[in-house]
């Protein structure tokens, strides 16, 4: 009897690593993977999971005009480049929303740290995503399709006695980056060992980078742990994810970490995880970072709703004094500001804050 | 350094005792200069004596005179020099100019240069500098193993009856800094804390800050805001269930000046005594 045909070993074309390594531009989402491990391209797309690593060629530059590098900086794209991008999933009110689907014929370009997938909405103020036609799934030389989850970090149970405070806001561009960059540098100059966790959205070395400059002793996001992004993945996945990047961040002697949460807390997976134990019983508080006052009360609202309270707003809404006095009225919280939070006295002062309840419970 | 024989202090090379003296330059506007002295055999396990002078502003006099001792242990001193001109009430910390970002940035640098590590340091202060550094550890507990606030003028009591920088009550406008020395007082209630003081200072002087508040609160004199605030700081860390890890030591026959502490006072003795330790909590409260 002769074997089964293997639709994979079929279409399997051999790849130069070196080739592979000189030519195609590799995104950021790609970072963790040993490239040299590429050395076969399968054709077979519709297999494609989310985290998958696919060569494709660029056929139309739309909204993305650069692609976020594997090694940290931006590369203009050009018509015909060859570039290396995950296979995921985006959420993105701002931009668009897509899923981690490959079409034969062309794909999305669903964020420039190097997503691809099939664009389903796109907010009406942004251009068309640049489109990508695929040559195919890049493989091992056993024929094993390369999944960024290959590389991620070895998995781990939470750690106890580390500090977490959490950092949600009201929507995407909102200022949590900037305020949980912001208090992570407070910390650390105020002489504590901190880490800057990203533990939702899509991969993209902006937050990445802000947490590294923040001086951070440790710095991970979720593609650290095997996502390129965690739209549509399962919460447990989530979950484990985040306890795996406190773990390491405390064997790397970090105390305090700072965890922003993409997206407002009515984005899927934020709203489901701000129900789950990893944050109610491991976060020693949230902060919530708001465009504007009203944001400010309806997002204090959803926590109240859900049994949680931030101890303060922060966000873009701090820009304005008007707009702070207004929420801080109508909360009852402090409006933290980007300079409040970059004080190390400040930083401080609100960490030991948090901090309090425990110090009294262990008197 | 005023009121100080040359000849009195050792010398900046110190081959018999194992340690140099040197002059660190200020970087940058808001930098500052420091006195160091440097143990010929350093140990990274033992914490980094950091000397903070009063408004007389001796810090070389404290580097040298902690020298042979810190040297013995493997201990960098680090005196720095918060000068007249840029640095007029550097004592209160934050008010004017922020003293504990300068200092936090002089330490950065040092680590830099090998001569600190990450682990807290001892902290000790004279007269003004005793102000500054009870008020810096309020601020930033974890980064101290050691307080020593030798003849304070007065002090931040650790309670919101009076606004800061009595107290740690809010003072009025947004920048409240009260709260904020306050925040962390569960932890700066768990330091070791060694309060000395000359029996002789026992007189308001003319530098002595006097209002009828301050009077009231905390005594008229340094040896009464000495024992006042020890006990206060006793009363506070026993009410919130914490071990009291505080000491007052009376130095015999001094009164206000450094030097005479040192010689006859027993006062480098008391700086590299061990403090208190967790379990030997008996608080020596003078009467």
């Amino acid at each position: 009897m002769s074997p089964a045909p293997n639709p994979t070993a079929r279409t399997a074309i051999a790849v130069s690593p070196l080739a592979l390594a000189a030519q195609a531009k590799w995104a950021f989402s790609t970072r963790r993977v040993r490239q040299d491990r590429a050395s076969q391209l399968l054709a077979d797309l519709a297999q494609a999971r989310p985290g998958d690593l696919v060569l494709g060629r660029i056929v139309r530059i739309g909204f993305q005009k650069r692609l976020q590098l594997a090694s940290g900086r931006p590369a203009d794209l050009y018509t015909g480049d060859l570039v290396v991008m995950a296979c995921g999933a985006r959420y993105a009110p701002d931009q668009f929303e897509g899923l981690a689907e490959l079409d034969a014929d062309e794909v999305d370009i669903l964020a420039a740290g190097g997503v691809l997938g099939r664009m389903r909405e796109r907010n009406a103020k942004v251009a068309a995503p640049t489109r990508v036609a695929p040559l195919g799934l890049l493989a091992d030389a056993a024929g094993k399709v390369i999944n960024v989850g290959d590389h991620a970090l070895p998995p781990l149970q939470a750690p106890t006695g580390m500090t977490v405070i959490g950092v949600v806001g009201a929507s995407m561009n909102s200022g949590k980056t900037t305020a949980s960059a912001s208090l992570a540098h407070g910390l650390q100059r105020a002489g504590f060992e901190v880490a800057a966790i990203k533990a939702t959205g899509t991969g993209a070395f902006g937050d990445y980078n802000s947490f590294v400059d923040s001086g951070a002793r440790f710095v991970g996001d979720f593609t650290d742990v095997g996502m390129v992004s965690t739209y549509n993945e399962p919460l447990e996945r989530i979950e484990a994810g985040l306890d795996t990047l406190l773990a390491h961040a405390a064997a790397a002697g970090c105390e305090i970490a700072v965890v922003e949460l993409a997206d407002g807390v009515l984005q899927q997976e934020t709203a489901a995880l701000l129900r789950r134990p990893v944050v109610r019983d491991h976060f020693a508080g949230l902060m919530f970072a708001a465009p504007d006052a009203l944001a400010a009360v309806g997002g204090c609202a959803v926590l109240n709703a859900i049994g949680l309270e931030a101890f303060a707003l922060t966000g873009t809404l701090s820009l304005s004094p008007l707009g702070a006095q207004e929420a801080e009225a109508a909360t009852g919280l402090r409006v933290l500001g980007r300079d409040e939070l970059l004080d190390p006295a400040h930083a401080s002062a609100l960490l030991a804050g948090l901090r309090a309840p425990a110090l009294k419970a262990a008197a | 350094m005023k009121n100080l024989p040359k000849q009195s202090l050792p010398p900046a090379h110190d081959t018999l005792h194992g340690f140099h003296i040197v002059w660190r330059r200020a970087h940058g506007r808001n930098g500052l200069a420091c006195w160091l002295a440097i143990p010929h055999q350093r140990r990274a396990d033992t914490p980094a004596l950091v000397a903070i002078h009063g408004i007389q502003r001796g810090a070389e006099e404290m580097a040298r005179s902690f020298a042979a001792r810190a040297a013995a242990e493997g201990r960098v001193v680090i005196a720095p020099v918060f000068d007249e001109a840029g640095w007029t009430g550097y004592q209160r910390v934050v008010q004017r100019r922020r003293a504990d970002l300068a200092l936090i940035a002089l330490l950065d640098e040092l680590a830099l240069e090998g001569l600190v590590g990450k682990r807290p340091f001892t902290l000790f202060g004279f007269s003004g500098g005793a102000q500054f550094a009870h008020r810096f550890a309020m601020l930033y507990p974890h980064r101290i193993d050691h307080l020593i606030a030798a003849a304070a003028g007065w002090y931040t009591l650790p309670d919101r009856h009076s606004v800061f920088p009595y107290g740690l009550g809010a003072e009025s406008g947004r920048q409240a800094w009260g709260p904020k020395f306050g925040a962390a007082l569960d932890r700066f209630l768990q330091l070791p804390v060694s309060v000395l003081v000359g029996t002789l200072d026992n007189l308001p002087d003319e530098t002595t800050r006097s209002t009828p508040e301050l009077d009231r609160r905390q005594g008229r004199d340094r040896l009464t805001r000495a024992r006042t605030w020890t006990r206060a700081l006793t009363q506070a860390a026993r009410a919130r269930g914490l071990e009291a890890r505080f000491r007052l030591h009376t130095l015999a026959d001094c009164g206000h000046r450094f030097i005479d502490c040192v010689r006859d006072g027993g006062l480098v003795d008391h700086v590299f005594a061990p403090p208190v330790p967790l379990d030997a909590c008996t608080t020596a409260l003078a009467a």
